[in-house]
Parts: C-alpha cells; sequence; structure tokens
C-alpha cells in the first residue's frame, strides 16, 4: 500500500511547447481518480511522468510506500501486438510478472497468474494466442499484465475506449473492486463522463495550461463541460455523482 | 563418414550453430529484423575478405565488422534500418566492398566461395572450439535474458510501460546477433545465414504457439537441416548449402499446410 502519492507542482515541456503547467494533486490509497479532458491535453504526458517516462522540468512526483519501493502497473493507450507472432495469453500476462533475470516461473508466479486470469475472467483465454483476441479480451488482458505484479499504483491510459458499454461497465467497476480491495491507487483516463462520474472517487479535469480537480459532482457542475460533452450528458453524469461521494473534498 | 576429422568437425560446429541460429531465430522473427539479419551477414562478408586482405583469421574480420556494425545501428536506430533503402544500400556497399578487398588480396577463388556460400571441408579443430566456447556464452547471455528480450519483442510497447530499458535491450540483442551471424557465415555462408535464421523460427510459429517451444522447435529443425544437408551433400558432392535451404523450405511448406489444414477443419465456434 502506498503511503504517500502526489504530483507536486510540475511543468512538462515538449519540444518548447508546454503541456502540463504547475500542475498538483494527490492521491489516497485506494482511491479511484478519474482523469477528463480534451485531446492533447497532456493526459498521457501525466502518466508517463507519474511513471517516470518523462521527467518533468520543474516539480517533483512523490510516492513513497511503507516498506519497499512501490510498484506500478501501467496500461499505455495504444499497443502494438503482432497479430503474426504467436504468444498465448497466460505467457504475455506472466511478462508482467516483476522479476527480471530468472528465465523460469516458480510455482508462486504460477499462483499468481491463475488468480490473475480468474480475477479479470480471462481464465479461458489462457491457451489462445493474443493476436487472436477480441477487442474487449485484449483490453481485459492487458489489465491482467499490469495487475500480475501486485501494483500500489494502477495508471491505465483509455483502457476502455473501444469497449461495448456493457464491457466498459465490467471492466472499470472490477478495477473499483480491486482498488479497494488491495488500496491500489488509481489514475484512469475516460471520456466517458458517465464511467468517470459513476466510478471514480475524485475527478481531474486537464485542458492546456489549466486543470481542476475534486469531487466529480463538482467539476461536472463546474468545469466548462459543454465544450466536450453534450449538455444532457452531463445532466445525466451529474445524477448519477451525487451517490458517489466517498472521497469527495 | 564420420571417421573423417573434417566431418566430425563440420557435425560438432553445424550442429552447435544451428542451435543457436534456432534460438536466436524466433526472436529475429518477433523483432522484425530479418533482413538486419541479411545485411550483417554481408557486413561478414566484407570483414571476412579484410582479413584475408590484412591477413587475419577470417573470423576475426568476421566478428569485427559485424559487432561494429551491431553497434551502429543500434547507435542511430533499428527503425532506420528496417526502411527498404537503407537495407539496399547497406548491402551492396558492404558486398562491395567485399569484393574489393578479395581482389586487392591474394586469396583464390576458392575462399571467395566458401565465405559466400559456405563449406564443411575447411573446418579446423581450433575453429570448432571457438565456435563452441562463443556459442555456450551466447546461449548462457540469451537464457540470462531471456525474460526481458522476450518481453520486449513481443510486447514492445508493454516492455517500455513495465521499465525495462528497452534501448540496451535492443542493442545488446543486434550485438548478439552479429556474433551469432559471425560464426554461422563460416558454415552456412553469409548468402544462407539468413535461411538459417528465419525459415526454422517461421516453420516453428505455424507449428506451435508457445514461444519457448517455438525455439525449442526451431533449433531442432534447424539441426536436423545441418545434419540433412552435411549427410546428402557427403554423398552426393552438391553443396550443404543447397540441402540446407531445401530441406528447411520444405519443412516450412509443411507446415504452412499443416497449419491451413488444421485453420480449414477446426469446427466452427472454438
Ligand atoms: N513524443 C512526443 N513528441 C512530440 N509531442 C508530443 C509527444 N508526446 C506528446 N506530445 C504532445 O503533447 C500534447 C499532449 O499529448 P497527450 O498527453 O498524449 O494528450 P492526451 O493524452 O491528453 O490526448 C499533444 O499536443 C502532443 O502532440
Ligand atoms: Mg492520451
Amino acid at each position: 500500500m502506498i503511503e504517500n502519492f502526489s504530483v507536486d507542482h510540475i511543468d512538462v515541456y515538449i519540444n518548447g511547447e508546454k503541456i502540463l503547467d504547475n500542475l498538483s494533486f494527490s492521491v489516497q490509497p485506494g482511491e479511484m481518480l478519474g482523469i477528463i479532458g480534451p485531446n492533447g491535453a497532456g493526459k498521457s504526458t501525466l502518466l508517463k511522468v507519474i511513471l517516470g517516462v518523462i521527467k518533468p522540468q520543474n516539480g517533483t512526483v512523490e510516492m513513497t510506500h511503507s516498506d519497499t519501493r512501490p510498484i506500478v502497473g501501467y496500461v499505455p493507450q495504444s499497443r502494438a501486438i503482432d497479430e503474426e507472432m504467436p504468444i498465448q495469453t497466460w505467457d504475455f500476462i506472466s511478462l508482467g510478472l516483476p522479476h527480471r533475470i530468472r528465465p523460469w516461473l516458480t510455482k508462486k508466479d504460477r499462483i499468481l497468474i491463475k488468480e490473475t486470469m480468474e480475477l479479470t475472467d480471462t481464465s479461458r483465454l489462457a491457451k489462445k494466442s493474443i493476436g487472436k483476441l477480441s477487442g474487449g479480451e485484449k483490453q481485459r488482458v492487458f489489465l491482467a499484465q499490469a495487475l500480475v505484479r501486485n501494483p500500489d499504483v494502477l495508471l491505465l491510459d483509455e483502457s476502455t475506449a473501444n469497449l461495448d458499454p456493457k464491457a466498459q461497465e465490467e471492466i472499470t467497476s472490477l478495477v473499483q473492486e480491486l482498488c479497494t480491495e488491495q488500496h491500489i491507487s488509481t489514475l484512469f483516463i475516460s471520456h466517458d463522463i458517465h464511467l468517470v462520474a459513476k466510478y471514480a472517487h475524485r475527478v481531474l479535469y486537464l485542458t492546456r495550461g489549466h486543470y481542476s480537480v475534486g469531487r466529480a459532482q463538482d467539476i461536472i457542475e463546474n468545469a466548462n463541460m459543454d465544450v466536450l460533452y453534450q449538455p444532457q450528458h452531463v445532466h445525466d453524469a451529474l445524477q448519477t455523482s451525487v451517490e458517489n461521494r466517498r472521497y469527495g473534498g | 563418414m564420420l571417421h573423417y576429422d573434417f566431418m566430425q568437425h563440420a557435425f560438432i560446429a553445424g550442429t552447435i550453430v544451428a542451435i543457436m541460429c534456432g534460438a536466436i531465430g524466433v526472436f529475429v522473427m518477433a523483432r522484425g529484423l530479418s533482413f538486419i539479419t541479411h545485411s550483417f551477414s554481408h557486413i561478414g562478408f566484407s570483414g571476412a575478405s579484410f582479413a584475408t586482405y590484412v591477413g587475419w583469421d577470417p573470423l576475426e574480420g568476421l566478428l569485427l565488422f559485424t559487432t561494429v556494425g551491431a553497434l551502429a545501428i543500434g547507435r542511430m536506430g533499428v527503425k532506420f534500418f528496417r526502411r527498404e533503402a537503407s537495407i539496399s544500400v547497406m548491402l551492396s556497399v558492404f558486398l562491395g566492398l567485399g569484393i574489393l578487398f578479395l581482389s586487392l588480396s591474394t586469396q583464390s577463388g576458392s575462399f571467395t566461395s566458401t565465405i559466400l556460400f559456405g563449406s564443411v571441408v575447411g573446418i579446423s579443430s581450433r575453429d570448432v572450439w571457438v565456435i563452441v566456447v562463443l556459442t555456450v556464452v551466447l546461449l548462457c547471455l540469451l537464457t540470462l535474458g531471456y525474460k526481458m528480450l522476450k518481453f520486449d519483442s513481443f510486447d514492445p510497447v508493454g516492455a517500455e510501460a513495465a521499465g525495462l530499458p528497452i534501448r540496451f535491450i535492443s542493442v545488446a540483442f543486434l550485438l548478439l546477433l552479429s556474433i551469432g551471424v559471425a560464426e554461422a557465415v563460416q558454415i552456412v555462408g553469409a548468402l544462407l545465414v539468413f535461411a538459417l535464421m528465419t525459415i526454422p523460427a517461421s516453420t516453428a510459429r505455424h507449428i506451435t504457439q508457445s514461444v519457448f517451444k517455438m525455439i525449442v522447435v526451431s533449433a531442432v529443425l534447424a539441426v536436423l537441416g545441418i545434419w540433412v544437408g552435411l549427410t546428402l551433400s557427403y554423398m552426393t558432392n552438391a553443396p550443404v548449402s543447397f540441402y540446407i535451404t531445401a530441406f528447411e523450405a520444405l519443412c516450412y511448406f509443411l507446415a504452412l499446410g499443416w497449419s491451413s489444414l488444421k485453420a480449414k477443419f477446426q469446427p466452427i465456434g472454438t
């Protein structure tokens, strides 16, 4: 479990262009933070900064764990999988295990893989080649690969885009369950304002040069969402978010 | 035939090189490096020619040129060299260089054909030792790097996301590959290393779905190819590389046929 997870006053420039401007927020253990905002706002960039792939020019990302180094699970926005090269689903998931040098799997590894596959409902895909799975099945497998390392922090970059509404709900509610049970702090980017309102404990609304963070209800009510979404959707999402205020404020 | 020293040497060196080529080949295919492998063997050809020109052992020239080539390619990025144009430029330049060195040196034409098409008779017991030691080191490194290499080859985005040192993995693999190519050139020749590195792995891909089994199948097919090639070549005097490529190609088409048959007769819904 993560003790302290905060992003403090970070500035990020890419090719001289300011992408993130003095951004600060913190995330509680087991909290699900939804991230919304237009294309190009810097949402993916933010996750990469947290991951350590992009170094911010100013500011810091603080992530401290009670005893070890915090483990981060990350599902990137896009993935190039060669459909011709077969790698079986269980093997693909096993790649996410944290060991790097040992070429074989221990019994403990195998149990972990099996449990993760049951959790993400991918057991029946175990022997299938990853290239042959449907979009939704792949998303579950990607999630499983990120989860198999028992992360303290989970970063999901539009992981449920391209899925049918039912699958979106299933995966997101599964993630929420895991977060709460295993105290995983989760950041998930989504364009689905409904999903965010329903499952995120708090919301970060990010645009170029501005951001606001708070309860889903407040963000959706106060930020100028009509730029992004139809007024009716905003209204519906507001209704949903009222029931979900665990980490409010 | 095995009571001849040279045949023993050919069998030992050939088998070991085949295991290595088969194993590395799976990652060559997964990383889309088949034509870079082909370029390495051409770089190796000019290295070997250079070695004879300055009076070194051919393997030394081969190793020098291919490893420097690997570092250069790694430095500039594999993406650049995957482009068709870059590959054709590289192939021609190094083939040309090789021809230049050969014409400058006093070696006979038989050396040229050995390096281009491979040879089974010229392998000394010292060569065998060098090949064995190099291959064992190579396979150990491959075993240690297996997990990371597999991750980066089959799921590059995921590997980067998981924080693996992908740049290092890429360069390290190119280096291993370049050493492997240098070794194999001596047995099957510069023009056909490519065949031994890519065909068995492609065949394996149609036979099995698991990465580890693919490596095993690929290595076995490569070894069988060498054995069949050496035996038939001994009996008929035709070049060993011809039999090796013919055997590997036959296996490939059989596997292709088998996998499409299997797909056809698979009951719907499974
Ligand atoms: N590697 C990169 N090179 C150049 N520009 C980039 C790179 N990565 C991101 N950007 C730019 O940064 C901005 C934010 O991108 P991104 O974080 O992917 O946005 P979002 O995920 O919110 O849609 C975009 O304008 C994009 O063009
Ligand atoms: Mg993005």
